[in-house]
């Protein structure tokens, strides 16, 4: 497991809340979630590369879909990544955290 | 899955003896795509296919610089927030399988599917991809030519200009009057003039050349983050702005280089520097081959980038009609995703998905103060309809324009990653 059995939890918990994200736990559809991500990759360096926007490959899966899950629900508060979650649906949420996981950082 | 099933039959046949017919030949060459422009519309789709295809599709790229200037951020640069070479990339995208051809396209023949190069040859496409940015409509504005650019520069195209600009900046003195002549409607980078504006008052406000002022002679009645732009200009550089429009100056009615005056409707201002940003439309090499309508930009469907007018060539960036998404690098890399999908869905059969796009256009109005705007899209009755949008609001706290301002930082650090690396 990548995060601890209590983290989980609260995720799953949290992840309830939004209104079914908790199906994103499904296995990913890879190749979905890498046509997905090269809209993520304008700003998120695929290299893993730090320069103000913060890393997004090789996370857990999990982080994905919850940071996700909270941008969707408009929790978390970026304008730019509301608008760019509203629209996902969780097929789409877990594809990308698969493909965003299986990634991993050059440079950390 | 299909590449494999094509390496079975491509088998087969050589099996059954039959290679040697010119069908075959045909069908085993490699397909080619051609990409016209190095921007941040062609150099992604370029790359994208090429990285993507994994050497399955022949990518040529067309375009004559070795390294790229952007126009994004070049504002940055003329408010000494960034220098020359920060905003200046070199291609490294033959790692990815593009070739790089380092000259003009010339012309495109679309019957024989050729474009052809500035040295007279051919390149031949299955698919041609046209992203040449825009073209200046110099003759929009009485007086001015590309002659007198040398002197009243527009810096909307990268590099020289955009060097010439900094160069008249920073040799002004306090109490100096430059006058911009802002575009009208469409336009690359709509808050593009007002964050110049800022850049070059946060300049003369360093150098303490408060008593210098900047005249904005605007053919629109309200602009892009315009409360935004307006709030900032009063805060940062209060009397320093004048922004004036078409109810203020009646219209341009001519400039004349050699006096360094614009004359209105109403008045002759007298400058030290003028920037004139005029009317745009697609580069030359998309409107001579007939992908242009009559407004100057060619139609695409929504769905894909593919023109309206050629089913075997998409159009991307500027050059585009792209219903609610601004002309930006964003969009035009956004737009190249969904290009690059397409093209190898119909080359390589490729799984393909839905278009979607984004945009984000972030704004310097000072230091540590950044604002946005920025939406999704989707395609929409053969156009591309915002479904989600938002700006930035007047009034926010420093805290959160600081942030804004790392963003912004950060986008450009991964969007030219993106593009050229």
């Amino acid at each position: 497991m990548r995060v601890g059995r209590a983290v989980a939890l609260v995720l799953l918990v949290a992840a309830s809340a939004f209104g079914g994200a908790a199906g994103a736990w499904a296995e990913g559809d890879k190749e979905l979630g890498e046509y997905l991500s090269s809209e993520c990759v304008t700003c998120h360096q695929l290299s893993g590369k730090f320069d103000g926007i913060p890393v997004i490959v090789g996370l857990p899966e999990q982080t994905l879909v919850h940071a996700l899950g909270e941008y969707r629900a408009k929790i978390r508060d970026n304008a730019v990544m509301r608008a760019i979650a509203v629209k996902f649906t969780d097929e789409e949420i877990a594809a990308l955290a698969a493909y965003f996981n299986s990634i991993t950082p050059e440079t950390q | 899955m299909t590449t494999i099933n094509r390496r079975h039959f491509s088998t087969g046949m050589l099996a059954a003896g039959i290679i040697a017919m010119p069908g075959v030949l045909r069908a085993q060459a490699k397909p080619k795509v051609v990409v016209i422009g190095g921007g941040p519309g062609g150099a992604t789709v370029a790359k994208y296919v090429a990285r993507d295809s994994k050497g399955a599709i022949d990518v040529t790229m067309v375009e004559p610089l070795d390294k790229f200037v952007t126009c994004f951020h070049s504002n940055l640069y003329l408010g000494d927030f960034k220098t020359f070479d920060q905003i200046t990339h070199p291609y490294k995208l033959s790692g990815y399988g593009v070739k790089h051809v380092r000259q003009m396209a010339a012309a495109i023949d679309r019957d024989k599917k050729q474009v052809r190069l500035a040295d007279g040859s051919t390149l031949s496409y299955d698919r041609l991809v046209v992203a040449p940015g825009i073209d200046i409509k110099f003759d929009s504005v009485p007086g001015y030519s590309e002659a007198a650019a040398e002197i009243m520069p527009h810096g909307w195209k990268p590099g020289a200009q955009t060097r010439l600009v900094k160069k008249q900046l920073d040799a002004l003195e306090d109490g100096a009057t430059i006058v911009m002549l802002a575009p009208p409607n469409p336009y690359r980078c709509p808050p593009g003039p007002y964050e110049r504006v800022s850049c070059m008052a946060h300049v003369l406000k360093t150098k303490g050349h408060t008593k210098s002022k900047i005249v904005v002679i605007d053919p629109k009645d309200k602009f892009s983050k315009m409360a935004l732009f307006q709030e900032g200009w009063q805060k940062y550089y209060p009397g320093m702005v004048e922004w004036m429009d078409p109810k203020m100056h009646g219209g341009v009615k001519s400039i004349d280089p050699k006096a360094m005056t614009v004359t209105t409707d109403f008045e002759t201002i007298k400058a030290n520097m003028v920037n004139v940003i005029p009317a745009q439309m697609a580069g030359k090499i998309a409107r001579d081959a007939g992908l242009a309508n009559e407004s100057g930009y060619c139609p695409i469907d929504g769905a894909d980038m593919k023109s309206k007018i050629d089913p075997n060539i998409f159009v991307l960036g500027d050059a585009a009609i792209a219903g609610a998404m601004p002309k930006s690098a964003f969009s035009a890399n956004s737009q190249a995703k969904v290009v690059a999908l397409a093209v190898r869905g119909e080359l390589s059969a490729a799984r393909t998905f839905p278009a979607r796009y984004a945009n984000t256009c972030w704004s310097v109005i000072a230091k540590d103060d950044t604002v946005k705007v920025g939406g999704r899209y989707e395609p929409k009755d053969g156009a591309i309809a915002e479904v989600e949008g938002f700006v930035s609001k007047t009034g926010e706290d420093a805290g959160l324009r600081a942030q804004t301002a790392e963003e912004n930082l950060g986008w450009y650090a991964g969007i030219v990653a993106d593009i050229f690396a």
